[in-house]
C-alpha cells in the first residue's frame, strides 16, 4: 500500500515534469523565425500563403489556445508531420525508437557489467599497478570523442582484422537487427566505452568509501573473509549511489546514440535526429526531444524505484 | 599453554604517515585472565584503542607492530590473514564505540548475526538464523523472531549496540574486546549495556579487555586497570588500588579532573557528599563551590525587576508534517536571568538541544513565545532581530565541525564583528580579536593558524572567543565539552566560569553529563521526551530529585569509586527489579 502510494505520487510528479517539457517544446516551436509556416512552405512563400496556412492551422489564435490544441493532438499521439520525409513523426519514432532502445540498453548493460566489477577491483587494489592502468584507460576512454573512438574501432576491427562489419544491422525490424549480432558489436562497444569510464570511477569511489566504513571492521572482527565482506556488504552499499546516477545518465546515452548511429549508419532515433537537424525538420526534432525527455523522466523514476528496493532506508525516508 | 586468554608483551605500534613515522604504542605489556575484566584507560591519543586493534589483528595498513600479542596461545602479530580470520569472531571478538555505523545498513540484523555464526560453525543457513534469534533474545532484544528481520536503522542506539554484542558473543569467545562500548549511549542505556556485558562475561567465563576514558565505567565494570599515557602503560593494578589510591602522578591528575557527581549518601542521608575522594585530593575548582549554592544564585540575580535574559513560554516544536511529525518540544517553559547558569539535561532525543536552538532563533516554535532580553523574538524582524541575536553567543559540541577550516583563528573570531559591527575600523577589530583571544587564554601566535592545527581544547576556546567577541548577554553552550578529554574539559569549563564572573553573561548550558552540570550550573532543568520533567536549584534537584525519571537518570551515572559504585549498582538493580523488567533499551 505504501509502495503503491509512493508510485502514484512519483508517476504524478513525472507527469507534471513531462507537462512542463511540452510547454518548453511548444515555446521552442513558436520561437522559430517566421513560425512553422515558413519552415513548411519554404523561403519562397508569399505573405498571403503564410497567412492562409496560419489560418488553416489555427496559428493565428492566441498562444494558450494553440497550446491546448497542441496538447490535444499530442495526447492523440499526433506529433505532426515531417517536412522532408512526408511521414507522421509519431510513425517515424515508432519505427526508430525500438532500435535505439536496443542499442542504448545493450550499451548500458555492457557498460555497467564491465564498470562495476572494474571499479570494485580498482578499489580493492587501490594505488597498485592495476588501479593506475585502469584509471589511465578510463580517462583516455572518457576523453576520447565517441566519433573518434568509433573510427578507430572500424579501422582496427573492420579494415585490419576484418572481424566485424563496419555497418550496423540495416534491417527494418528488430528481428532483422538481431539476425546480425556481429554487426551490433562495434556500435555497442562504442556506446559503452564512456559509460565504462564514468561508472567505473563512480564505483571505485563508492567502494573505497564503503571499505572504510565501520561495518566492514565489524564484519572482519566477526571473522568474515575479505571476499565475502566485499560481495555481501560493500557491493550493495556501493551500488546505491551508482544506481541513483544511472537515471541522470539516460540523456547522455541518447546523445551517444546520436553519434554512434550516424557513424555506423544505424537507422534509429539518433540517425533520425541527425538527418532532421541537417534539414531543419522541426517537427521531427521536437518529437525526438519530447521522447528523450520522457525517457529521462522514466529513467530517473526507475532508478529511484530500484534504489528503494536496494536500500530499505529510502523507503522509510531515513536518508 | 598459558592460562591467560590475552597476553601482550612489549607491544610497539608505529604508524607511517606522510610526515614520518609516529610511534603510537611503546613497550606495552599486559594480560587478561579468563573471566577477568581489564580496563585500559587513558585520554585520546594515548594508544589504548591501538592496543585493542592490535590484539584483534585489525590494525590499519599503515601500522607496523612489534613485540608479542597472543590470544589463547595463538600469536596475532605477524599472523596471516587466514589465521586471523579463523580467530576473530570465535576466540576473540570485539564491540565497538559507534553502534550507529557498526552494522551494515542494508543487511537485516538477523542475517548479520547469522553470518558470524556461519563463519565458524558448519551449520545450515536455517540453523544459523535460529541461533541469531536466540542470541537476540540473550542480549535482551524484545520479540527477537520479528526483530531479526529488522534493518539497523529501525533500532535505537542501545538496541544496535545489543546487536553488535550478540555478534560478538555468537561463538562464545574466550576474549571480548570492548572499545568504548557505551560512550555513544545515554547513561541509562549505558548502565543496561554494562549490566548485559557483565552478565554475559560472568556466565561464560569470558575475559574482557575494556577500553574506555570513563572512570565511572571502569569503577563499575573492571577488576584491574591499566592506565595509558602517550603510548605507554604508566600504572597497572586492581581497580580499588588504582582508582582510590593511585600511585602515578598522571593517574592522580586524570582522576582529579573527572567531575564527580555528588550523590545523596547511601541510605538517603540528608547531606550530599562527594562520590569519591581519590586520596582526599579531589580538586574542586575554587569558584565551582561558590557557584553551586543557592544563596549565590539570588545574589547574582541582582535586581529582580530586570527582564529575564531568555524566556521560553509554553513552546512547542514539531518537525515534519502529518502523522509522522515528531513533537520535539511540548509546552516547554524556561527562564534564565542575568548572570545565571541554567543546566539543561536529559537523554538524547529529550529536546534539550532543540530548546537551546529555539532560544537562538534557529528553530521556529509551532506555538508559544520566546523572548530574548525582554523582547519577543517571534515578532522581531530584520535589523531588530539581528540586533537581538547579536546579544547571544554560542558554543557547540564538535570543535572541528563548528569552525570553518579555511579561515584562520583570527578570522573565525572576527567574523561576528564583520556581521554585526560593520562600521568597525579594521585596527579596532584586530585589537578586539586579540583581546578576546587573550581572555580565553589562547597564545597570540595561534591567531594566524587554521583551526585544524589546534588541539580539541584550543579549538573549543576559539569557539568560545568567537561567541564572546560581541560581549553577549547570553552564552548558549550545547555540550561544549562532550568531545574533549577530562583534563581539557576542566580547563575549558574554568575559562567559561572565570569569564562569566568577569563579564556577567547568563549561560544556557546543555549537557548530558550530570556531574558537569552539577558543578557548573546553579539551576537545572531536566527534560524528557520533549517536556520539562522537573526543575530547580541544582544542589537540591540532582541530589534529591522529585521524579522517578530523574532518580533513574542519576542512579545510572557510574561514579569513579568502585566501592561506592558497587553499592549504587546494587541499589539501582534492586529498584529496577522492583519496578519490573520495563525500561529495556
Amino acid at each position: 500500500m505504501e509502495t503503491f502510494l509512493y508510485l502514484t505520487r512519483r508517476v504524478l510528479q513525472a507527469l507534471v515534469v513531462i507537462l512542463i517539457v511540452t510547454v518548453v517544446v511548444f515555446c521552442l516551436l513558436h520561437a522559430l523565425p517566421g513560425g512553422p509556416a515558413r519552415g513548411i512552405l519554404g523561403p519562397q512563400a508569399t505573405a498571403q500563403q503564410i497567412a492562409a496556412f496560419n489560418h488553416d492551422q489555427g496559428l493565428d489564435r492566441s498562444l494558450p489556445v494553440q497550446y491546448v490544441y497542441y496538447l490535444r493532438t499530442l495526447l492523440q499521439g499526433d506529433l505532426g508531420t515531417s517536412y522532408t520525409l512526408n511521414e507522421a513523426v509519431s510513425q517515424l519514432i515508432e519505427q526508430r525508437l525500438p532500435k535505439t532502445l536496443v542499442l542504448t540498453v545493450l550499451s548500458a548493460l555492457v557498460g555497467l557489467l564491465l564498470a562495476i566489477p572494474l571499479g570494485m577491483w580498482q578499489a580493492v587494489r587501490r594505488n597498485k599497478p592495476v588501479d593506475y592502468v585502469v584509471t589511465t584507460l578510463s580517462f583516455v576512454a572518457y576523453a576520447t570523442p565517441v566519433y573518434f573512438l568509433g573510427l578507430v574501432l572500424v579501422l582496427v576491427f573492420t579494415q585490419w582484422l576484418r572481424w566485424f562489419p563496419s555497418q550496423a544491422p540495416q534491417g527494418e525490424t528488430l528481428a532483422d537487427v538481431f539476425a546480425q549480432p556481429g554487426a551490433l558489436i562495434l556500435p555497442v562497444v562504442a556506446g559503452a566505452a564512456s559509460m565504462v569510464a564514468v561508472f567505473s570511477r563512480y564505483m571505485r569511489a563508492a567502494t573505497l568509501e564503503n571499505l572504510q566504513e565501520d561495518y566492514v571492521r565489524t564484519a572482519r572482527a566477526g571473522g568474515s573473509r575479505p571476499r565475502a565482506i566485499l560481495w555481501q556488504h560493500v557491493f550493495r552499499n556501493s551500488l546505491t549511489p551508482v544506481v541513483a546516477m544511472l537515471g541522470y545518465y539516460v540523456p547522455v546515452l541518447f546523445g551517444g546514440a546520436l553519434v554512434v548511429e550516424q557513424l555506423f549508419n544505424y537507422p534509429g532515433m539518433g540517425l533520425l535526429f541527425w538527418s532532421a537537424a541537417q534539414s531543419s525538420d522541426y517537427p521531427v526534432l521536437l518529437g525526438c526531444v519530447l521522447v528523450i525527455s520522457v525517457a529521462t523522466v522514466v529513467g530517473t523514476l526507475l532508478a529511484d524505484v530500484v534504489q528503494r528496493i536496494i536500500d530499505p532506508r529510502v523507503k522509510a525516508g531515513r536518508t | 599453554m598459558s592460562a591467560n586468554i590475552l597476553e601482550i608483551e612489549n607491544l610497539g605500534v608505529t604508524f607511517s604517515t606522510e610526515s614520518g613515522d609516529v610511534p603510537a604504542v611503546r613497550g606495552v605489556s599486559l594480560h587478561v585472565r579468563p573471566g577477568e575484566t581489564l580496563a585500559l584507560v587513558g585520554e585520546s591519543g594515548s594508544g589504548k584503542s591501538t592496543v585493542a586493534l592490535a590484539a584483534m589483528g585489525l590494525l590499519p595498513g599503515n601500522a607496523r607492530a612489534s613485540g608479542r600479542a597472543s590470544v589463547d596461545g595463538t600469536d596475532v602479530i605477524g599472523a596471516a590473514e587466514a589465521e586471523l580470520t579463523g580467530l576473530r569472531g570465535r576466540t576473540v571478538s570485539m564491540v565497538f564505540q559507534e553502534p550507529a555505523t557498526a552494522l551494515d545498513p542494508l543487511t537485516r540484523i538477523g542475517a548479520q548475526i547469522a553470518e558470524v555464526v556461519r563463519n565458524h560453525r558448519p551449520v545450515s543457513a536455517r540453523d544459523a538464523a535460529s541461533s541469531a534469534v536466540e542470541l537476540l533474545d540473550r542480549v535482551g532484544i524484545p520479540d527477537p523472531e520479528r526483530r531479526a528481520s529488522a534493518y539497523p536503522f529501525q533500532l535505537s542506539g542501545g538496541q544496535r549496540q545489543r546487536v553488535v554484542i550478540a555478534m560478538a558473543i555468537a561463538n562464545a569467545p574466550g576474549l571480548l574486546i570492548a572499545d568504548e562500548p557505551t560512550t555513544a549511549l545515554d547513561v541509562t542505556v549505558q548502565a543496561e549495556i554494562l549490566d548485559l556485558l557483565r552478565a554475559l562475561a560472568a556466565d561464560s567465563g569470558t575475559g574482557v579487555l575494556l577500553v574506555t576514558h570513563n572512570m565511572g565505567v571502569v569503577a563499575d565494570f573492571a577488576d584491574r586497570v591499566a592506565v595509558m599515557l602517550e603510548g605507554e602503560v604508566v600504572e597497572t593494578g586492581p581497580v580499588e588500588e588504582v582508582l582510590l589510591r593511585p600511585s602515578h602522578e598522571y593517574t592522580k591528575r586524570l582522576l582529579g579532573a573527572v567531575p564527580r557527581l555528588a550523590v545523596a549518601g547511601a541510605g538517603g542521608g540528608a547531606e550530599p557528599r562527594l562520590a569519591a575522594a581519590a586520596g582526599g585530593t579531589v580538586p574542586q575548582p575554587a569558584d565551582a563551590k561558590s557557584r553551586r549554592g543557592v544563596p549565590e544564585t539570588t545574589a547574582v540575580a541582582g535586581a529582580p525587576a530586570e527582564a529575564p535574559v531568555v524566556e521560553l513560554h509554553d513552546v512547542s516544536v514539531r518537525f515534519g508534517r502529518g502523522p509522522r511529525a515528531v513533537r520535539a518540544l511540548q509546552d516547554v517553559s524556561l527562564t534564565l536571568r542575568a548572570g545565571e547558569t541554567l543546566g539543561l539535561v536529559g537523554e538524547s532525543g529529550s529536546g534539550k538541544s532543540t530548546a537551546a536552538r529555539v532560544a537562538l532563533g534557529l528553530v521556529q516554535p509551532a506555538s508559544g513565545s520566546v523572548s530574548l532580553f525582554g523582547t519577543g523574538l517571534g515578532r522581531a524582524r530584520g535589523r531588530k532581530r539581528r540586533a537581538l541575536l547579536a546579544g547571544v553567543g554560542v558554543v557547540l559540541q564538535d570543535p572541528v565541525a563548528s569552525l570553518d577550516a579555511r579561515m584562520s583563528v583570527a578570522e573565525c573570531v572576527a567574523e561576528p564583528l564583520r556581521v554585526h559591527r560593520r562600521g568597525m575600523p579594521a585596527a579596532e577589530r584586530r585589537a578586539r580579536v586579540a583581546e578576546v583571544l587573550e581572555r580565553v587564554r589562547l597564545p597570540r601566535e595561534l591567531a594566524n593558524r587554521g583551526p585544524r592545527e589546534l588541539s580539541g581544547g584550543q579549538r573549543q576556546r576559539v569557539s568560545l572567543a568567537r561567541a564572546l567577541v560581541l560581549d553577549p548577554r547570553l552564552l548558549v553552550a550545547d555540550e561544549p565539552t562532550s568531545a574533549l578529554d577530562v583534563s581539557v574539559q576542566q580547563t575549558v569549563l574554568d575559562v567559561i566560569a572565570e569569564l562569566q564572573a568577569e563579564l556577567g553573561f547568563a549561560c544556557l548550558f546543555v549537557s548530558h553529563d550530570l556531574a558537569v552540570v552539577q558543578q557548573f550550573a546553579q539551576r537545572v532543568v531536566v527534560m524528557r521526551a520533549g517536556r520539562v520533567e522537573e526543575e530547580g536549584a541544582t544542589a537540591a534537584t540532582l541530589t534529591h530529585p522529585e521524579t522517578d525519571y530523574t532518580r533513574r537518570l542519576i542512579a545510572a551515572v557510574p561514579v569513579p569509586d568502585p566501592v561506592l559504585q558497587r553499592l549504587r549498582r546494587t541499589e539501582r538493580q534492586a529498584a529496577l527489579a522492583a519496578a519490573g523488567t520495563e525500561g529495556r533499551a
